[in-house]
């Protein structure tokens, strides 16, 4: 029986997509979990992987044209199964479909729907999946409908979930799935002032939504995915744009010179995309830089977080910034994560594979390996921004975990007294991890103020 | 402190426990039906008439309703009796007492007065009693606010669990399994109170969690066995309180395995582990469920007199092999 390649449901209020491209052509042979295609529809490209091991046939979506969603585009015929003509496998789409997909796709097919059905919940409205896969996919920004469940009646399980993350992992760790334009097509538009000359860097929309946008800028060391298991915590209703830092993610592989330089590249980022009134939001590192982009003034920052912000004193856990960089392996990666959170159980699979698949990318290590010995040479915080936070006049919340083992906490005191300091017990260097309802929660209020 | 334990019986276990409350607390006392000279329905009292005499353990009348509100009016007035049912199914003549009084006059009264009595009520089937005596109530009382319902399943719980309730200031149902009392286990020497609202892992594991109550823990704790050597680790929680539930200890199991299996006798629609599996999907347990959540519970009919009917109409160890097994594969 050959397994239905439809075209999956990557995103809230998707009814249809388009292929930009396919990557294998009709006959050719495919191992389960190799790329097939990427789609895109008016906001998001995704790279979508074989259902099954066997050789491509009666390829029918073409690049270009809209498809509606739960369409066949093509076939995998297993070896030794005879291609049969084009419309012959559609005659029973439903029994096929049951084993590469989960069985509500299986019933879009037969609809042939126009518009898809408006969902509240994911891109997965219908999906057979227990809430344990859904929220394992949510963290590791998988669509649940392109993971085939081998739970009865194919409900996708924990197992399911976590088979489908190293195939996936690489996609996430160069653009991620939820891109809008690579940074080379995005075409800045000359960033105003000092900021001109500065790269533009890697993005994502991670949500679309109405309102004040709120902009995230991670941590060393990590990427925007990062973000994404605090966006599983609740519904999310601001546009959500989060940047790639220089040497990181998707963004080009170089070692700014000062934060300076880094928040040039921010700023043209931002212009670019016309980004005007907005929230930033920095992580650790992140938040120093966010800090300097609110403090330069060039960007139109109305009110800014800091979680767990470097720069407000000199220790940081030099061991750490050593031993994550140079871990290639889950042996020696895993004791350094641990010590990013107060509760390792939070340190979910998604997590950790999505780590791992940076670790291996060995150009990536090198180049933060040598933005640790800039920014943080000797294990030591070489810069302060005390001074540009003192200096703002929009509002600053800074929200840290008491039991960081990174920065400490003790750290965030101490700064003006309008600045709003959130202390979470219990909890490590990443409070939007281990304390994600709540961050998120504070986030959100922040851009409707 | 370091005490001697040995193995008793639970029914021993009840005695001792009871023993020590009349020797150490001239407040509390005993009465129920037949628990003197006779001994009691299932001999748990036995001689204790004559360590602390008629005045201390007392035989009533055949009025469930009049028993316990003597028990009642008594506890109020600042006594501590321990009234002991025949049968559990006969809680039903005494609710007024139960529900409307003693459950209720530590609030109406604006806490003035509370109503430390201890209510014990043989249960469960499996003794061929038919359906009037075979029944399992625990989830009716456990409806109760104003009530603690327990249900020790070991011997050294049943005794820690009843001097705690005698020394708890407001009233506790203790349902024993009837089946029970002739089970031995270690119980340690002395006064010592096992907490009221608080579950016990008996057994880690990592792929399942099995919540159980009363004579199911030690069916559960069978079936693990079996099942781990067919490589499924089974983690068996035993509940020990209905009311008030230790949600946290079932909540870090399930988040623990991601499976849930609610083993009660009682009848399985509204009972225990109904209630068990609606705060489980409600908790932050439920984003780490990896399969529904599966009760086994008592047949929806009356207990049966033919015994092998009546073994047919609670979950037996075969029943919780089957349903752990497809729950460890997904279920359903």
């Amino acid at each position: 029986m050959p397994v239905e390649v439809i075209l999956p449901k990557v995103d809230m209020d998707m009814a249809t997509g388009r292929i930009s491209r396919w990557f294998v052509g009709e006959g050719a042979v495919v191992k389960k979990g190799d790329l097939l295609f990427e789609i895109e529809t008016d906001k998001a490209a995704m790279e979508i992987d074989a259902p099954a091991t066997g050789t491509i046939r009666n390829i029918s979506g073409k690049e270009g044209i809209d498809i509606p969603v739960g369409e066949a585009v093509a076939w995998i015929y297993s070896e030794g199964e005879v291609s049969k003509p084009a419309n012959e496998p559609a005659a029973k789409p439903a029994k096929a479909a049951a084993i590469a997909v989960e069985p509500a796709a299986a019933e879009t097919v037969t609809a042939k729907p126009v518009a898809a059905a408006p969902s509240i919940n994911a891109p997965s409205n219908g999906t057979r999946a227990t809430p344990l896969a859904r929220r394992l996919a949510a963290e590791a920004g998988l669509a649940l409908d392109a993971i085939a469940g081998s739970g009865p009646r194919g409900r996708v399980m924990r197992k399911d979930v976590e088979a489908a993350i190293p195939a996936e992992a690489p996609a996430t760790a160069k653009p991620a799935p939820i891109v809008s334009r690579s940074p080379a097509s995005s075409q800045p538009r000359p960033a105003p002032q000092r900021a001109a000359g500065a790269a533009p860097l890697n993005f994502a929309w991670l949500r679309q939504g109405e309102g004040r946008p709120i902009v995230l800028i991670h941590g060393f060391g990590a990427d925007l995915n990062s973000w994404r298991p605090m966006l599983a915590a609740g519904p999310v209703d601001a546009p959500l744009l989060a940047l790639d830092l220089p040497g990181h993610g998707g963004s080009p592989r170089q070692t700014p010179i000062d934060l300076d330089a880094i928040a040039a590249d921010v700023e043209a980022t931002l212009a670019a995309l016309d980004v005007g009134p907005a929230l930033l939001v920095g992580h650790s590192f992140g938040g120093a830089v966010s800090a300097t982009v609110a403090a330069r003034g060039h960007a139109d920052v109305r009110a800014l977080a800091l979680i767990a912000p470097a720069g407000l004193g000199p220790e940081i856990n030099g061991a750490f910034l050593q031993g994550f960089v140079r871990a290639k392996s889950e042996a020696s990666l895993m004791p350094w994560l641990r010590q990013l959170v107060a509760d390792e159980q939070v340190l979910s699979k998604p997590f950790v594979n999505a780590t791992l698949a940076q670790a291996a990318d060995a150009e990536l290590r090198t180049a933060q390996g040598e933005i640790a010995d800039r920014f943080f040479a000797d294990g030591t915080q070489t810069f302060d921004i005390r001074g540009l936070i003192a200096a703002l006049r929009v509002p600053v919340r800074v929200i840290v975990g008491a039991n960081d083992r990174i920065i400490p906490a003790s750290q965030s005191l101490g700064l003006p007294g309008e600045v709003a300091l959130h202390v979470f017990p219990a909890t490590g260097h990443m409070p939007q991890v281990e304390r994600r309802e709540q961050v998120l929660k504070i986030l959100l209020e922040m851009a409707r103020a | 402190m370091d005490q001697a334990v040995r193995e008793l019986s639970y029914a021993q276990a009840i005695q001792e426990a009871m023993a020590i409350a009349l020797e150490t607390d001239e407040r509390v006392f005993l009465m129920g039906e037949d628990i003197g000279v006779y001994g009691g329905a299932f001999q748990v009292t036995g001689d204790l008439v004559e360590r602390f005499g008629a005045d201390r353990v007392i035989d009533t009348p055949i009025s469930e309703l009049g028993g316990a509100g003597v028990a009642v009016g008594a506890a109020v007035t600042g006594l501590r009796p321990i009234f002991e049912f025949q049968f559990s199914d006969f809680a039903t003549l005494a609710m007024e007492q139960i529900v409307n009084q003693a459950a209720k006059m530590r609030y109406m009264l604006g806490g003035a007065v509370s109503v430390p009595v201890v209510m014990r009520f043989p249960a469960g089937s499996g003794t061929g009693a038919a359906a009037q005596h075979s029944q399992s109530l625990e989830a009716w009382l456990g409806h109760v606010p104003g009530l603690k319902v327990i249900q020790p399943a070991t011997p050294h719980d049943v005794k820690g669990m009843l001097l705690a309730a005698v020394a708890d200031p407001d009233p506790v149902m203790i349902f024993e399994h009837k089946l029970l009392y002739k089970t031995k286990g270690p119980v340690p020497e002395g006064y010592y109170t096992v907490p009221i609202g608080k579950a016990e892992i008996r057994r880690e594991g990592r792929d399942l969690t099995i919540v159980a109550t009363s004579i199911m823990v030690h069916k559960a704790l069978e079936a693990a066995r079996t099942l781990e050597a067919e490589g499924i680790d089974v983690e068996v929680v035993d509940l020990r309180t209905v009311r008030p539930m230790d949600k946290e200890t079932v909540i870090e199991s399930v988040k623990k395995t991601s499976r849930l299996l609610c083993v009660y006798e009682g009848v399985k629609t509204l009972g225990v582990g109904a209630e068990v599996s609606a705060m489980i999907a409600e908790s932050e347990a439920f984003d780490f469920l990896d399969a529904p959540i599966v009760r086994l519970g008592g047949a929806e009919t009356p207990v049966p007199y033919n015994p092998e009917l009546e073994k047919a109409t609670v979950p037996q160890v075969p029943d919780i092999l089957a349903a752990a097994r497809s729950l460890a594969a997904g279920s359903r």
